[in-house]
Protein backbone atom coordinates (compact mmCIF):
# COMPACT_ATOMS: atom_id res chain seq x y z
CA UNK A 1 0.00 0.00 0.00
CA UNK A 2 1.64 3.30 -0.39
CA UNK A 3 2.13 5.68 1.73
CA UNK A 4 -1.24 7.27 2.19
CA UNK A 5 -2.64 3.94 2.98
CA UNK A 6 -0.22 4.42 6.00
CA UNK A 7 -2.59 7.05 7.10
CA UNK A 8 -5.90 4.66 6.91
CA UNK A 9 -3.92 2.20 9.10
CA UNK A 10 -3.06 4.01 11.95
CA UNK A 11 -6.43 4.22 13.27
CA UNK A 12 -7.16 0.85 12.72
CA UNK A 13 -4.04 -0.74 14.04
CA UNK A 14 -5.69 -1.49 17.20
CA UNK A 15 -8.50 -2.99 15.70
CA UNK A 16 -6.26 -5.43 13.20
CA UNK A 17 -3.87 -6.33 17.03
CA UNK A 18 -7.30 -7.30 18.53
CA UNK A 19 -8.71 -9.11 15.84
CA UNK A 20 -5.81 -11.32 15.26
CA UNK A 21 -5.33 -12.18 18.82
CA UNK A 22 -9.39 -13.14 18.96
CA UNK A 23 -8.91 -15.82 16.25
CA UNK A 24 -5.12 -17.07 17.25
CA UNK A 25 -5.00 -16.48 20.80
CA UNK A 26 -1.65 -15.87 22.00
CA UNK A 27 0.77 -14.48 19.46
CA UNK A 28 4.13 -12.59 19.66
CA UNK A 29 4.96 -9.22 17.60
CA UNK A 30 7.13 -10.65 14.85
CA UNK A 31 4.33 -13.11 14.34
CA UNK A 32 1.62 -10.63 14.08
CA UNK A 33 3.62 -8.53 11.43
CA UNK A 34 3.97 -11.57 9.20
CA UNK A 35 0.46 -13.14 9.52
CA UNK A 36 -0.90 -9.14 8.81
CA UNK A 37 1.38 -9.66 5.49
CA UNK A 38 0.26 -13.21 4.84
CA UNK A 39 -3.39 -12.28 4.74
CA UNK A 40 -3.31 -8.78 3.11
CA UNK A 41 -1.05 -10.23 0.37
CA UNK A 42 1.96 -8.06 1.18
CA UNK A 43 -0.09 -5.26 0.98
CA UNK A 44 -0.28 -4.15 4.38
CA UNK A 45 3.47 -4.07 6.03
CA UNK A 46 2.95 -3.45 9.54
CA UNK A 47 6.51 -1.81 10.92
CA UNK A 48 7.80 -2.75 14.57
CA UNK A 49 7.64 0.93 15.02
CA UNK A 50 3.68 0.99 14.42
CA UNK A 51 3.24 -2.16 15.87
CA UNK A 52 4.49 -2.39 19.46
CA UNK A 53 3.90 0.85 20.64
CA UNK A 54 0.32 -0.28 19.75
CA UNK A 55 0.49 -3.61 21.68
CA UNK A 56 2.19 -2.18 24.79
CA UNK A 57 -0.67 0.41 24.83
CA UNK A 58 -3.18 -2.08 24.74
CA UNK A 59 -1.67 -4.13 27.49
CA UNK A 60 -1.67 -0.59 29.84
CA UNK A 61 -4.98 -0.56 28.79
CA UNK A 62 -6.03 -3.73 30.37
CA UNK A 63 -6.93 -5.19 27.07
CA UNK A 64 -3.42 -7.83 27.00
CA UNK A 65 -1.39 -9.65 29.12
CA UNK A 66 2.04 -10.89 28.19
CA UNK A 67 4.26 -13.73 29.16
CA UNK A 68 7.80 -14.08 28.05
CA UNK A 69 8.86 -17.04 26.90
CA UNK A 70 12.39 -18.24 26.16
CA UNK A 71 13.46 -19.55 22.56
CA UNK A 72 16.39 -20.22 21.00
CA UNK A 73 18.59 -17.85 23.88
CA UNK A 74 16.42 -14.99 23.50
CA UNK A 75 13.30 -13.46 25.33
CA UNK A 76 9.88 -14.03 23.13
CA UNK A 77 6.80 -11.74 24.16
CA UNK A 78 3.54 -13.55 23.77
CA UNK A 79 0.58 -11.64 23.69
CA UNK A 80 -2.80 -12.87 25.30
CA UNK A 81 -6.23 -10.94 25.27
CA UNK A 82 -7.53 -10.37 29.09
CA UNK A 83 -11.57 -11.03 28.70
CA UNK A 84 -12.09 -7.77 28.94
CA UNK A 85 -9.64 -7.69 25.51
CA UNK A 86 -12.24 -10.14 24.17
CA UNK A 87 -14.80 -7.42 24.05
CA UNK A 88 -13.25 -4.62 23.38
CA UNK A 89 -11.94 -6.49 19.88
CA UNK A 90 -15.46 -7.45 19.10
CA UNK A 91 -17.29 -4.13 19.70
CA UNK A 92 -13.91 -2.52 17.61
CA UNK A 93 -14.53 -5.08 15.12
CA UNK A 94 -18.31 -4.22 14.43
CA UNK A 95 -17.48 -0.61 15.07
CA UNK A 96 -15.23 -0.77 11.83
CA UNK A 97 -17.17 -3.10 9.55
CA UNK A 98 -20.01 -0.39 9.82
CA UNK A 99 -17.62 2.60 9.29
CA UNK A 100 -16.75 0.51 6.22
CA UNK A 101 -20.02 0.03 5.45
CA UNK A 102 -20.71 4.20 5.73
CA UNK A 103 -17.57 4.66 3.66
CA UNK A 104 -18.98 2.92 0.51
CA UNK A 105 -22.12 5.08 0.64
CA UNK A 106 -19.93 7.44 0.85
CA UNK A 107 -17.88 6.97 -2.42
CA UNK A 108 -20.21 5.76 -4.73
CA UNK A 109 -21.49 8.01 -7.10
CA UNK A 110 -25.19 8.77 -6.17
CA UNK A 111 -27.07 7.53 -9.34
CA UNK A 112 -30.30 9.48 -8.58
CA UNK A 113 -28.64 12.88 -8.46
CA UNK A 114 -27.19 12.27 -11.97
CA UNK A 115 -30.67 11.64 -12.95
CA UNK A 116 -31.67 14.66 -11.57
CA UNK A 117 -29.09 17.53 -13.48
CA UNK B 1 15.20 -23.52 10.25
CA UNK B 2 18.53 -21.97 10.56
CA UNK B 3 18.99 -20.35 13.97
CA UNK B 4 21.62 -17.44 15.16
CA UNK B 5 23.87 -17.61 17.36
CA UNK B 6 24.49 -16.20 20.85
CA UNK B 7 27.38 -13.77 19.00
CA UNK B 8 25.25 -13.24 15.85
CA UNK B 9 22.31 -11.99 18.45
CA UNK B 10 24.66 -10.09 19.90
CA UNK B 11 25.44 -8.05 17.07
CA UNK B 12 21.76 -6.91 16.74
CA UNK B 13 21.42 -6.20 20.25
CA UNK B 14 24.46 -3.79 19.30
CA UNK B 15 22.27 -2.30 16.81
CA UNK B 16 19.52 -1.74 19.01
CA UNK B 17 21.36 -0.16 21.33
CA UNK B 18 23.63 1.95 19.07
CA UNK B 19 19.75 3.35 18.24
CA UNK B 20 18.87 4.30 21.71
CA UNK B 21 16.07 1.41 21.88
CA UNK B 22 13.98 1.87 25.32
CA UNK B 23 14.51 -0.79 27.93
CA UNK B 24 10.65 -1.46 27.49
CA UNK B 25 11.22 -2.29 23.91
CA UNK B 26 15.10 -4.27 23.71
CA UNK B 27 14.02 -7.56 24.68
CA UNK B 28 11.14 -7.84 22.29
CA UNK B 29 12.62 -5.76 19.47
CA UNK B 30 15.82 -7.66 19.40
CA UNK B 31 13.69 -10.73 19.42
CA UNK B 32 11.88 -9.18 16.04
CA UNK B 33 15.08 -8.40 14.29
CA UNK B 34 16.51 -11.79 15.01
CA UNK B 35 13.08 -13.33 13.46
CA UNK B 36 13.46 -11.31 10.75
CA UNK B 37 17.65 -12.25 10.21
CA UNK B 38 16.35 -15.91 10.58
CA UNK B 39 13.56 -15.37 7.48
CA UNK B 40 16.09 -13.99 5.51
CA UNK B 41 18.43 -16.89 6.04
CA UNK B 42 16.08 -19.16 5.53
CA UNK B 43 15.16 -17.94 2.32
CA UNK B 44 18.72 -18.58 1.26
CA UNK B 45 20.88 -15.42 2.35
CA UNK B 46 24.22 -16.07 4.30
CA UNK B 47 24.03 -14.62 7.79
CA UNK B 48 25.90 -11.18 6.74
CA UNK B 49 23.08 -10.08 4.29
CA UNK B 50 20.69 -11.25 6.30
CA UNK B 51 21.83 -8.97 8.83
CA UNK B 52 22.76 -6.20 6.43
CA UNK B 53 19.30 -6.06 5.11
CA UNK B 54 18.12 -5.98 8.53
CA UNK B 55 20.18 -3.06 9.61
CA UNK B 56 18.75 -1.25 6.69
CA UNK B 57 15.63 -1.67 7.27
CA UNK B 58 15.63 -0.94 11.18
CA UNK B 59 17.17 2.07 10.43
CA UNK B 60 17.64 5.33 12.53
CA UNK B 61 14.89 7.01 10.67
CA UNK B 62 12.98 3.56 11.48
CA UNK B 63 13.99 4.28 15.26
CA UNK B 64 13.19 7.72 15.56
CA UNK B 65 9.36 6.40 13.99
CA UNK B 66 9.35 4.09 16.86
CA UNK B 67 10.24 6.73 19.27
CA UNK B 68 7.53 9.04 18.33
CA UNK B 69 5.05 6.33 18.33
CA UNK B 70 5.76 5.40 21.40
CA UNK B 71 5.45 8.20 22.73
CA UNK B 72 2.43 9.34 21.67
CA UNK B 73 0.63 6.19 22.55
CA UNK B 74 2.32 5.80 26.25
CA UNK B 75 2.00 9.36 27.21
CA UNK B 76 0.30 9.61 30.68
CA UNK B 77 -3.19 9.33 30.61
CA UNK B 78 -5.38 12.06 32.09
CA UNK B 79 -5.77 10.72 35.16
CA UNK B 80 -2.03 9.92 35.60
CA UNK B 81 -0.82 13.38 35.08
CA UNK B 82 -3.28 14.98 38.08
CA UNK B 83 -1.32 12.62 40.61
CA UNK B 84 2.39 13.40 38.58
CA UNK B 85 4.76 16.19 39.26
CA UNK B 86 6.96 18.00 37.22
CA UNK B 87 9.41 15.06 37.74
CA UNK B 88 7.40 12.20 36.55
CA UNK B 89 6.87 14.37 33.51
CA UNK B 90 10.58 15.20 32.55
CA UNK B 91 11.16 11.84 33.19
CA UNK B 92 8.49 10.24 31.42
CA UNK B 93 10.19 8.94 28.74
CA UNK B 94 13.49 8.95 30.06
CA UNK B 95 15.96 6.63 32.19
CA UNK B 96 14.82 6.47 35.23
CA UNK B 97 17.30 4.30 36.68
CA UNK B 98 20.54 6.19 35.55
CA UNK B 99 20.03 8.39 38.95
CA UNK B 100 19.07 11.83 38.00
CA UNK B 101 15.70 10.57 38.86
CA UNK B 102 16.12 9.77 42.55
CA UNK B 103 18.71 12.75 43.04
CA UNK B 104 15.49 14.77 42.21
CA UNK B 105 12.90 12.92 43.80
CA UNK B 106 15.16 12.95 47.05
CA UNK B 107 16.40 16.73 46.66
CA UNK B 108 14.06 18.42 49.19
CA UNK B 109 14.61 15.71 51.70
CA UNK B 110 18.57 15.83 51.34
CA UNK B 111 18.65 19.63 51.54
CA UNK B 112 16.10 19.27 54.63
CA UNK B 113 18.66 17.28 56.61
CA UNK B 114 22.05 19.29 55.50
CA UNK B 115 20.40 22.32 56.97
CA UNK B 116 19.38 20.25 60.49
CA UNK B 117 23.22 19.25 60.28
CA UNK B 118 24.23 22.87 59.78
CA UNK B 119 22.48 24.45 62.34
CA UNK B 120 23.20 21.97 64.95
CA UNK B 121 26.73 22.19 63.98
CA UNK B 122 26.70 26.07 64.85
CA UNK B 123 24.71 25.27 67.88
CA UNK B 124 27.23 23.43 68.72
CA UNK B 125 29.76 25.69 67.94
CA UNK B 126 28.22 28.91 69.95
CA UNK B 127 28.17 26.79 73.01
CA UNK B 128 31.28 25.73 72.96
CA UNK B 129 32.77 29.25 72.56
CA UNK B 130 31.09 30.83 74.94
CA UNK B 131 31.88 27.94 77.56
CA UNK B 132 35.67 29.10 76.74
CA UNK B 133 35.02 32.49 76.86
CA UNK B 134 33.40 31.90 80.47
CA UNK B 135 36.14 29.53 81.47
CA UNK B 136 33.71 26.96 82.75
CA UNK B 137 31.19 24.30 81.70
CA UNK B 138 27.84 23.30 82.70
CA UNK B 139 25.63 21.20 81.21
CA UNK B 140 22.43 22.71 83.17
CA UNK B 141 23.09 26.19 82.11
CA UNK B 142 21.19 27.66 78.71
CA UNK B 143 25.01 26.97 76.51
CA UNK B 144 24.88 23.61 77.78
CA UNK B 145 21.02 23.18 76.78
CA UNK B 146 22.17 24.65 73.31
CA UNK B 147 25.19 21.96 73.01
CA UNK B 148 22.49 19.00 73.58
CA UNK B 149 20.32 20.10 71.19
CA UNK B 150 22.50 20.78 68.74
CA UNK B 151 23.97 17.70 69.32
CA UNK B 152 20.74 15.73 68.71
CA UNK B 153 19.52 17.91 65.53
CA UNK B 154 23.45 17.06 64.33
CA UNK B 155 23.36 13.08 65.39
CA UNK B 156 19.93 12.86 64.07
CA UNK B 157 20.59 14.06 60.57
CA UNK B 158 23.63 12.24 59.51
CA UNK B 159 22.54 9.31 60.78
CA UNK B 160 19.43 9.22 58.83
CA UNK B 161 22.00 10.58 55.70
CA UNK B 162 23.89 7.01 56.54
CA UNK B 163 20.99 5.22 56.36
CA UNK B 164 19.82 6.54 53.24
CA UNK B 165 23.26 5.92 51.56
CA UNK B 166 23.10 2.33 52.62
CA UNK B 167 19.59 1.56 51.49
CA UNK B 168 20.27 2.99 48.22
CA UNK B 169 23.09 0.59 47.80
CA UNK B 170 21.28 -2.07 49.01
CA UNK B 171 18.20 -1.15 46.06
CA UNK B 172 21.39 -1.01 43.27
CA UNK B 173 23.08 -3.69 44.51
CA UNK B 174 19.51 -5.26 43.88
Amino acid sequence: MEPSGNEFLRGTLKTIVLKLLTERGRMYGYEITQSVKERTQGEVILTFGALYPVLHKLQQEGLLITESVEVDGRLRKYYTLTPRGNEAAIQKVSDFERFVEVMKHLLQPAPALSLGQ
Amino acid sequence: MEKLSPQQIDTLHRHLLRNGTDEALLEELLDHLACEVEHYMWIGLPFETALEKVQLEASPKAFKYLRKTYQIELTLSEKQLQQADLDDIVFQFRNKAYGAYDLRQEYRYSLLMAMLMTVGLVMMMMSLLASFSAGKWNYLSVWGAIWTAGLICFSYALGTCVRQNIQQKYRIAR
